[in-house]
């Protein structure tokens, strides 16, 4: 045990009084006060201090008003707080015990229930719509090549391009002017060939001559670029639709399968334009989806365009 | 359909008023050297117990509920009066300075000589005394109730109550005691 001092003693005196040392402690407080006396005197002092200190304020107290006061505040409190607890509980208790109650809410959970699907069927369509887009640059690009190529097919000549180029460009899109012949009785077929813009788009390009105007069907790839978002959403025969745009004085419409995107463009006003692209393009999407192995529509049903494109804005 | 928590609550009520207002005496004592004043002493521990009521489902039973209820008076205290804190103010230390020893505390002393004595000592020094001599708190509980660092707690203990013996010697001194001097 470490020696007691008058320094040890001092820091100890506190302790001591309030009887908080062990009992080798409290001994050896004891030893050294009888023996050391400014040590003794100080312990009596501070005994004194303490003493004469809490006989005055032993009588300190609290009134009896205020203690009875504190008591009655206390229980409204606590009654107060059972009565905002217990209020919400006894609203909604009370709400089930009506007579029209349960009819009222199995009606309510009905109605939650169509709204929220109705909501949920238009949120996920419309998602759907907006994924199925096609991007402003591929209707810029079909545009570009059909100002590039259609003035070379004016001329007298009928170029058709040989099989091995569309055999080295996509497969499918070889022979489409065959797939079109019933569907252009009173056009002429000027061109039928691979071409491709500077940034690589490429396109399987027929050309026909309707009247004095040009018509340009085009197939190209339906890759990442070709959509707006960047990404490419499935597609089932329920989803695609036309999409239309303009560009300067041309009209386009466009349609998708799976793995391709088939155009129609020509300077002809939209609602022509639209016609000439479901007659033109909607034969060469279904042969398009047979190679593809989908389901072909032999008829095309009009009232699912989910999305017309006009001025680059959704309608 | 749902559990009756009004007996829950007036149990909780009763735990509560047999735990702590036992200590109303003891918190009124604190108060009264804060307010100096009985009524704003009454109202400070009035709302001491509403604050510890609305806190007392954090409480966690056998600790220790006096220094808790000390901690709160403390608090509500401050937050009324946030000018007022209780500080060391240079010239209440230059005062426990001056004092070169430590008085006896002569033993024949009037309540009315030691109350004027305890008044007249400033409260930075009154608090820590009374919480500690008074009440027992440990230093520690003095420092946390306060919020103060432990050593300020010490070394106004020591001032303080250097100031009050030799304030009480000149009593002594008066009624013809003799001081045995450092």
């Amino acid at each position: 045990m470490q020696k007691m001092d008058c320094r040890n003693f001092k820091e100890l005196l506190d302790s001591y009084l309030c009887q908080e040392l062990a009992v080798e402690t409290n001994h050896a407080m004891l030893s050294h006060a009888e023996h050391c006396s400014p040590c003794r005197i100080e312990l009596a002092s501070r005994r004194n201090l303490r003493q004469a200190l809490r006989r005055v304020c032993a009588e300190d107290r609290m009134s009896d008003d205020a203690c009875r006061r504190l008591r009655a505040l206390l229980q409204a409190e606590a009654a107060a707080q059972e009565t905002v607890k217990a209020g919400w509980k006894e609203r909604l208790g009370a709400m089930f015990k009506l007579p029209l109650a349960r009819p009222a809410m199995a009606m309510v959970a009905v109605l939650v229930l169509v709204v929220g699907g109705f909501a949920l069927f238009r949120w996920q369509n419309l998602n759907r719509v907006s994924a199925l887009q096609l991007s402003e640059e591929l209707m810029t690009d079909a545009a570009a090549d059909h100002n590039m190529c259609a003035p070379y097919a004016k001329g007298e000549t009928l170029h058709i391009s040989k099989p091995e180029t569309f055999m080295a460009f996509d497969e499918a899109c070889l022979g489409l002017e065959d797939v079109l012949k019933a569907k252009t009785v009173g056009m002429e077929l000027r061109s039928a060939h691979v071409c491709g813009l500077k940034d690589g788009r490429r396109f399987a390009h027929l050309i026909y001559k309707r009247d004095q105007e040009m018509v340009s069907l085009l197939v190209t790839p339906r890759d990442q670029q070709a959509m707006k978002l960047g990404q490419l959403p499935d597609l089932d025969t329920k989803d695609a639709g036309i999409q239309e745009t303009h560009r300067e004085e041309l009209s386009i419409g466009a349609y998708q399968t799976a793995k391709r995107v088939v155009l129609v463009v020509s300077r002809l006003p939209n609602e022509e334009n639209e016609k000439l692209a479901q007659t033109l393009a909607l034969p060469v999407v279904a042969h398009l989806r047979q190679i593809e192995g989908q389901r072909a529509f032999l008829q095309w049903p009009r009232t699912e365009v989910i999305a017309i494109v006009k001025g680059g804005e959704l309608k | 359909m749902f559990p009756d928590s009004a007996q829950n609550s007036k149990q909780r009520l009763q735990t509560f008023e047999a735990e702590a207002l036992g200590f109303t005496d003891q918190l009124y004592r604190v108060a009264l050297r804060l307010c100096r004043n009985r009524e704003k002493a009454e109202d400070l521990v009035q709302e001491t117990y509403l604050q510890a009521w609305r806190s007392f489902h954090r409480f966690e039973l056998g600790t220790n509920l006096r220094a808790w209820l000390y901690k709160i008076m403390f608090n509500v205290y401050y937050s009324g009066q946030r000018k007022d804190r209780l500080h060391l103010v240079p010239a209440e230390e230059t005062i426990a300075e001056t004092i070169a020893y430590d008085p006896p505390t002569p033993q024949h002393l009037t309540e009315e000589e030691v109350l004027a004595a305890l008044e007249r000592l400033p409260r930075d020094f009154q608090i820590p005394i009374m919480l500690a001599d008074v009440e027992e708190l440990s230093y520690r509980e003095i420092a946390d109730v306060m919020e103060i660092p432990i050593g300020t707690v010490m070394s106004r203990l020591h001032r303080g109550r250097k100031t009050l013996r030799a304030d009480l010697a000149k009593y002594a001194r008066t009624a013809g005691y003799k001081i045995e001097e450092k």
